[in-house]
């Protein structure tokens, strides 16, 4: 585990991911307290990655469970293996019927056969899903639970037993408690609101889009071969154009894939036609395209004005910071 | 430490967020493994544990810094603010302030303490000048509201010797032969600077009353978007409404679509395995069950758009065509005292920039008065035929008719003829058939009428519809 917030940082820098202090704060804070993250903010921000990462930064395995409407106990904890069973019963029925011989009557015979029960309702008949898997593993392991915004209140509820006291009830096989405690990571779009109940057990971290340096050193990281002055102009346009009103706010993902096709494109700057051309990697809606375009003249205009009087522009500048 | 994170806990609670016994355990925790050094990590802890919804992100933003900070950050925001208006840099700046503490110097004796902390900047002085007034001010006279706390503080302190002050200064300033330019700029940095420490006052006085007097929060709280009634409704929220609107979108048809998975599989259909088991001599081998047959309904949307209710109209225009594709088919009508299709508008433009060209008057007259009985009219002699035994009427309005002929024998005409006729009233159903008010009357034509005034009534509406 971490021994301090610095830590947290440089590890998950080694994993390729850069985080803000306030992230490394809480994820620190969640190793150390054993306590759930719940991880929210928009979409491409990387939530789902820092669960990732994490497993990767603490050498554990990562377990990931995917959470849509209609997920159910069934394919998150644990199913009995019906088929398997079922073989299982075929194959042993010589030894079946040498159990049941010589019984007296159908009542004995079905009491021999239920002491006999037990060798069907084991371990070994048993699948487990995600998170029973996490809880049963030899080893402590990071749970990635995606998305948990999209299942229904019922399993949520049902989440909260094995949040809180990392165990499950198996009514077949009792209590199940877990060898270790994973480090939970939840992640959530906000597509609903969470139960208090859930909110307590865990902490809450929300992750907004970086600011504009933090960004710049995303893509320093993940697109080595990119001109520092396009990157800075891509960053600084995508900032302004998140603040529009679009469907689809550009994330930090789509900052990356335009950052490369530019310097696939070898480009050094940004310039109208090009922008108009490769939008599209940036912007996933016409109508959104569209506005974005009408920023851009904008944006496009102030700079070409700006670089015309540089003088100007400096002194600008220093009383802004 | 313990102390000050249950006190702070509690400053929460009474803003409305909602901090449990864990929460706070777990802050006290989180605070031993990262100590209070530094400032940043020191709230980030306590906002992973204290906070959980990022709605509520921005009231303990403010609190900590209510609880936590004294007014430090207001008064750098002010120096900073200072410096853009007289275009300075922070070095220039910075010349300035000594110029002028060196000139207050020779002045010595003749100018107050707190003018001459507040010229040379030095806001820490300022600050506990003003604390100490402040504390005074509370115990000589307790609860008071902000204005009065304010006027209190400011006459302890000597707001008004201290205008005169600067007054003078400004006026010692021009005989001191000083360049021009550099007088006119002092000038204008003494007066900032006044027009300062009064907002250093007020905002004291706020923050005061603020820890201590809950119900402003609670008026808050109540003011809470979905709460809030749509008449009150500003641009503000209006944006941030329709961020609400997709999210009410999503629920709505998600809970459609698991009702219909559900539901996919229906009762035995006892004929069907009757005749599907004849050929096993009648035992029941295979089982038929009824099959539902897909219902996408056309959907009429008869929406008032004059004043009283435009928000309310604005919100159901997105929000049915925002789950337009549960439909088979929408159209849309807007009235007021005149009613226009509205259908194409949505064909061919955007959502948004759609609902604003149906509400912004461009097929009728918006500015007419409202007169349901004439719109209802209209529709059954113009647009009759958009009612089909499959139609699902909606009709948005507040029933008011301005005394006009009721014409209620329209609904009951599509009553008769349409699936069902749904009424949905942003008004509070308390007023219902005062004044000019209708509602009753065309009430009895429907299958469902509602109050709708707020998001939150919507969403348990939409709940029950699609439960």
């Amino acid at each position: 585990m971490f021994k301090s917030v610095d830590e947290v940082v440089s590890r998950l820098a080694g994993e390729r991911y850069i985080c803000s202090r306030e992230v490394a704060t809480v994820v620190y804070l969640a190793c150390a307290m054993r306590k759930p993250i719940l991880v929210e903010g928009p979409a491409g921000v990387g939530k789902t990655e820092l669960g990732k990462v994490l497993s990767g930064a603490l050498k554990l395995d990562l377990i990931r469970l995917q959470c849509y409407e209609g997920l159910d106990e069934a394919k998150a904890l644990y199913e009995w293996e019906y088929a398997k069973q079922l073989l299982y019963t075929q194959v042993l029925k010589d030894k079946i019927g040498e159990v049941l011989e010589g019984a007296k009557g159908l009542s004995q015979a079905v009491e021999r056969i239920a002491k006999e029960e037990d060798v069907f309702f084991s371990d070994r008949f048993l699948l487990p899903r995600p998170l029973l898997r996490a809880l049963l593993a030899p080893q402590p392991t990071v749970l990635l639970i995606d998305e948990v915004d999209k299942s229904d209140s019922e399993f949520e509820a049902f989440l909260l037993e094995v949040l809180s006291d990392f165990q499950v009830s198996v009514p077949e096989l009792g209590t199940l408690k877990a060898k270790h405690i994973p480090l939970v990571v939840l992640t959530s779009n906000n597509s609903r609101e969470m139960s208090d109940a859930l909110k307590r057990r865990c902490l809450h971290l929300y992750i907004d889009f970086p600011a504009v340096d933090r960004e710049m050193e995303i893509i320093r990281l993940k697109v080595p071969g990119a001109d520092e002055k396009l990157a800075q102009e891509v960053v600084e346009l995508l900032h302004r154009l998140r603040k529009l009103d679009l469907k689809k706010r550009p994330s930090i993902s789509e900052t990356l894939d335009w950052v490369k096709a530019l310097t696939l494109l070898n480009v050094k700057s940004l310039d109208d036609a090009l922008v108009t051309e490769t939008l599209s990697t940036v912007m996933k809606y016409e109508a959104d395209i569209r506005k974005a375009q009408e920023e851009l003249k904008e944006y496009l205009a102030v700079r070409k004005a700006k670089l015309a009087q540089p003088a100007a522009a400096t002194s600008d500048k220093d009383f802004l910071n | 430490m313990l102390d000050r994170i249950v006190e702070f806990s509690e400053l929460l609670r009474r803003h409305g967020l909602r901090v449990s016994l864990p929460e706070n355990m777990d802050a006290a925790a989180a605070l031993e493994l990262v100590g209070v050094g530094d400032q940043a990590t020191f709230k980030s802890a306590l906002r992973a544990a204290l906070v959980k919804r990022a709605g509520d992100a921005k009231t303990f933003d403010e609190l900590f810094d209510l609880y936590f900070l004294g007014l430090g950050q207001e008064s750098r925001r002010m120096d900073e603010e200072l410096m853009r208006q007289l275009g300075m840099s922070p070095a220039e700046f910075q010349a300035m302030l000594e110029e002028l503490e060196k000139f207050l110097e020779r002045l010595d004796g003749k100018i107050s303490a707190i003018t001459k902390a507040l010229l040379t900047g030095d806001m820490g002085e300022v600050e506990r000048l003003l604390r100490e007034a402040a504390e005074a001010e509370q115990s000589e006279n307790p609860g008071l509201r902000v204005l009065m706390f304010a006027q209190g503080i400011g006459d302890r302190i000597g707001l008004e010797a201290i205008r005169a002050e600067i007054e003078s200064l400004k006026a010692l300033l021009g005989r001191g032969g000083a360049a021009p330019e550099l007088i006119e700029k002092m000038g204008r940095y003494a007066e900032q600077r006044l027009r300062n420490i009064m907002r250093l006052v007020r905002e004291l006085a706020r923050r005061e009353s603020d820890k201590k007097d809950p119900a402003r929060s609670e008026r808050e709280r109540h003011d809470y978007l979905s709460q809030k009634s749509f008449i009150y409704y500003t641009e503000d929220d209006i944006r941030k409404m329709n961020e609400v609107v997709v999210r009410l979108a999503r629920r709505f048809k998600n809970r459609l679509s698991l009702r219909r998975k559900l539901g996919r599989r229906g009762r035995l259909d006892v004929s069907a395995t009757f005749r599907k088991n004849l050929q096993y001599g009648g035992v029941p081998f295979r089982i038929k069950l009824e099959r539902r047959k897909k219902e996408k309904p056309d959907v009429v949307v008869l929406c008032d758009i004059s004043d009283s209710v435009l928000n309310a109209s604005r919100f159901m225009l997105q929000f049915v065509y925002s789950v337009q594709d549960l439909y088979n088919k929408v159209r849309s009508f807007v009235f007021v005292s005149d009613l226009g299709e509205v259908t194409k508008l949505f064909e061919d433009n955007e959502l948004h920039q759609a609902v604003e060209m149906a509400l912004r008057g461009d097929v009728i007259d918006v500015y007419s008065h409202s007169n349901f009985g004439r719109a209802f009219e209209i529709f059954y002699r113009d647009h009759w035929t958009a009612i089909t035994p499959k139609t699902t009427v909606l009709v948005i309005g507040d029933g008011r008719n301005n005394y006009n002929r009721a014409n209620d024998w329209v609904l009951k005409e599509i009553r008769r003829k349409a699936k069902q006729l749904v009424w949905l009233n942003p008004e509070s159903r308390m007023t219902w058939g005062y004044g000019d008010s209708e509602m009753p009357r065309y009430a009895a034509h429907c299958n469902v009428v509602e109050e709708c005034r707020n998001i939150h009534q919507l969403y348990q509406l939409i709940d029950r519809i699609a439960a």
